[in-house]
Formats: C-alpha cells, structure tokens, sequence
C-alpha cells in the first residue's frame, strides 16, 4: 500500500503505524516528521488513517444484560430512587400518608362538655336527620361553640327532620287516643314523657350507629397504617440487608465456579 | 481499601474466594468486550467470557506474576475466540438488526442528542462493525487490542506471540482495509452519516 511516490528510507507502514498510535521513539518520531513535511501521500494518508481510528471509536459492544444483572455491584452504583431517602423522611412519609387518610376519612374527634364525640365524613346529613333529635343536640352544641360552621345547613335539617318526627308522633297519639275512646285523654307530662322515650329511643340507635362507624373507621384507619409500616420495614429491610445479599450473591457465584471447577 | 491485581490473586491463591470474585467484577466487562468485538456474537462472546474467568480460575495456582494479570487474562480471553473461530469456521458474525427500534435508539439517545444524530451514530457503529468482521481474524485481534484495550505494540506482541513488525504489519493492514470498506459505505445510501 505504500506510495510509489514515497522516498522514506525505512519501513515506512510500520514507521506510520507507530507514529499514528504515538507509540513510537522520541528519534524516530523526528525522523517521521521531517519526511512528512515533504511527503503529501503520507501526510494524507495518515490522515486517512487518523480518520478511521476516529470512526472506529463509534463501535460500542452490546451493554451484557446478563452481566449486568449478575454483577452485584451494579446495585450499588445506580441505587432505586427510594433508596437514596434516609429513613427519617421514610418514616415521616408514612405518618403523612397516615394524617391525610384521616383526613380523607373526615375523622372528627371533639371533647366538650358532652364528653369525647368522634365522626367520620361517611356520616351522611340524610342519614342524622333521620336519627332523631340526639344528633341535633350534638351538632347544636358544636355551633353554639362556634367550632362547627360547617355543620349549620346539618342543624337546619336535622330540626326540620326532627320538627317533622314530632308532629307525626303527636297525630299518632292523637289518633290512638281517639280509637281509644273511653279512654281519658292523657295529660301533657304523660305525653312530655313518651316523646321523651322516643327522643332516648332515637338517640341510643344513633349511638349504636356511630359506634359502628367508628369501628369502622378505627379498622380502616388501623389498616392503612399496618400496610404503610410494612412497606416501610421492607424498606428499611431492604436498604440494611442490601450488603448482605451482595455479599450472598458473591458466594453463590463463587460456589458456582468452584462446582464447575471440581467436575472438570 | 482498593487492592491491586496482583494482590488480589495472591489473596484468592491463599483461598480467599472474595478476592478472586473482585477480579471477575473489575475484569468481566473489558473480557466480554474484547471477545464481543473478536467474535462479533452476544451469547458466544458471554460464554467465552465465563469460559476465560474459569480457566483462570482453575490455573491460578500456577500464575507466579511472570506476566500482568490483565495480560494473562487478555491471553486466556484470545486463545478462547481464537478456539471459537476454528471451531466454527466461520468468520464473525455482525449482529445488525435490519429494522431500527426507535424506543431503544431513544432509551441508547444522550441527553443533547437528536433522533438524526442517534440514528447515525447507529449506522456508524454498524458499519463498523460489519467492516470489522470482513478482516482476517490476526488483523482483528490486533485492531481490537490496539485501538480499544489500549496495549502497547509490545504487549500485543507478547500476547499473540509473534514479533513487534508483525503486530504493526497487521495493524497498517487492517486499518488500510476498514478504510477502503468504510469510504464504500460513506458513498452508499447512508454515507453521510459515515462522512462525519
């Protein structure tokens, strides 16, 4: 391949490969770049050749999946995101996730004179209204306190719904008594007492109720939060063992060699 | 602590199997890359790799530092392809894929770099590939060693067994023959990409 046109007096490929790789003595180098200011065909061609090594510097092998996989260190060189949090922000994670779950929830826990009083949001005002004076009574206490503004359309409702009971219970009486006949007409503190029999009849369901609902809550709540811990102890189980299994997996490799290595 | 090679193989020789694991962490990829480059096929370039770390392995015992480890394994690595080759008859295969995954050419794509600019980086890289594997497999190995492991004209010597003029001869040849295949490709339908 050597140009016809080229005067050098040594082995001239050899000289321009070693030249080209910079691998080559100080003597000889000077000795090349004396020719090459008076040769054009090597001077080109050790462009060209400059040229390829560039190209050639474009091939890269298949990253090895298989390797890659196998090799334990390649965890602790790219860790998982959630392995970069420290385990405070981990823990905190999980109380927040706790907090807004009860808050999703419309947990309301309250202690006033009534005593401590808890709810849910699942507690729907068609439902109150239906349950009687008891709830009335509650939700009144909250916006005399001015703490539950929120619940003023309830009160309105609940009063209504329970204004409604009332007359309804009344003409009931009223009808019974007439049926009734020769019976006298029963005094206002006989009735006073039955519609209080009925308001303790209504609020005890309502407490039944929402003992249930909290039950239920408290067991939705308590869920959540055991699910959370456990992803969090993976976590952490998982970010304090990871030198334990790499070292794990070191062992099996080597175990793997030394089988192979006895059956051969 | 980051031991060197040598001490490492003195320590797996002693019996400590961590040692000689922490030379196949720090020595597998540059093996499988020289036996991927050599041979030209992913799962037979893995094998070798795995073959080369166990012949090591069980030949341990008698390396007594006469030559560098990384060289003694270069060794090992090239008389496997070398084996490879024979067996097969058969001249490297290039793994080029006809169709162009544009979801792993984004996944491979560098931060600043174009879809134009991958795909051609593609083709290069696949060009070069195929006019590797037209050499004969001396020039190859010589190219491989030379211009990806960086050895000196006198270690490649040292590990083909053969003269320091051979070694250059094989290496001017080579590169006059990549150069004439990939000026073919930088005037095809694709050149362009091969010009730059």
């Amino acid at each position: 391949m050597t140009d016809m046109r080229c005067g050098y007096a040594g082995d001239r490929d050899d000289t321009l490969i070693a030249y080209l790789y910079d691998d080559i003595d100080p003597a000889a180098r000077a000795a090349f770049d004396a020719h090459l200011a008076g040769c054009e065909p090597c001077r080109a061609e050790l462009e060209a050749l400059g040229g390829v090594r560039t190209t050639l510097a474009h091939w890269n092998p298949p990253e090895p999946k298989s390797l890659a996989a196998a090799n334990p260190q390649s965890a602790t060189r790219n860790p998982p995101w959630w392995r970069t949090i420290p385990a405070w922000a981990q823990v905190a994670a999980a109380l927040l996730f706790l907090g807004v779950s009860a808050g999703i929830a419309n947990l309301d826990v309250r202690y006033d004179r009534n005593g401590l009083a808890i709810r849910t949001g699942w507690w729907k005002p068609a439902a109150q209204s239906a349950q009687g004076p008891a709830a009335t009574e509650q939700i009144g206490v909250a916006s005399q306190s001015g703490v539950g503004q929120g619940f003023s359309p309830a009160s309105k409702a609940d009063l209504t719904a329970l204004e409604r009971q009332l007359r309804t219970e009344f003409r009931s009486l009223a009808a019974t008594s007439s049926v009734a006949g020769a019976r006298p007409a029963a005094s206002d503190a006989e009735i006073l007492r039955k519609v209080r029999a009925l308001i303790d009849d209504t609020e005890r369901r309502q407490q039944r109720e929402l003992a249930l609902r909290l039950a239920q809550a408290i067991t939705d709540v308590n869920a959540a939060r055991q699910a959370d811990l456990r992803r969090v102890d993976l976590t952490l189980n998982r970010v304090e063992n990871n030198l334990g299994v790499e070292v794990l997996k070191n062992r099996q490799s080597m175990q793997y060699l030394m089988r192979v290595n006895q059956r051969q | 602590m980051t031991w060197t090679d040598e001490e490492l193989v003195a320590r797996s020789i002693s019996g400590d199997a961590d040692s000689f694991n922490e030379l196949i962490l720090r020595w597998e990829r540059p093996i499988y890359a020289l036996a991927y480059r050599t041979i030209g096929r992913e799962e037979d370039a893995r094998d070798v790799c795995q073959e080369t770390f166990l012949r090591a392995f069980r030949a341990l015992p008698g390396f007594r530092g006469q030559a560098k480890f990384s060289s003694w394994l270069y060794r090992i690595a090239l008389n496997l392809c070398r084996d490879w080759v024979r067996r097969e008859r058969r001249t490297p295969v290039v793994q080029a894929p006809e169709d162009v995954d544009l979801m792993d050419l984004a996944a491979a794509a560098e931060p600043s770099e174009s879809i134009e600019d991958l795909v051609a980086r593609k083709d290069l890289s696949r060009a070069v590939e195929k006019a590797m594997a037209l050499l004969p497999e001396e020039q190859r190995t010589a190219i491989v060693l030379k211009e990806y492991h960086g050895l000196t004209f006198q270690e490649i010597a040292d590990l083909i067994g053969c003269p320091l003029s051979t070694v250059k001869t094989r290496l001017y040849q080579g590169l006059t023959v990549l150069r004439r295949e990939l000026a073919k490709n930088a005037s095809g339908p694709k050149g362009p990409a091969l010009q730059r």
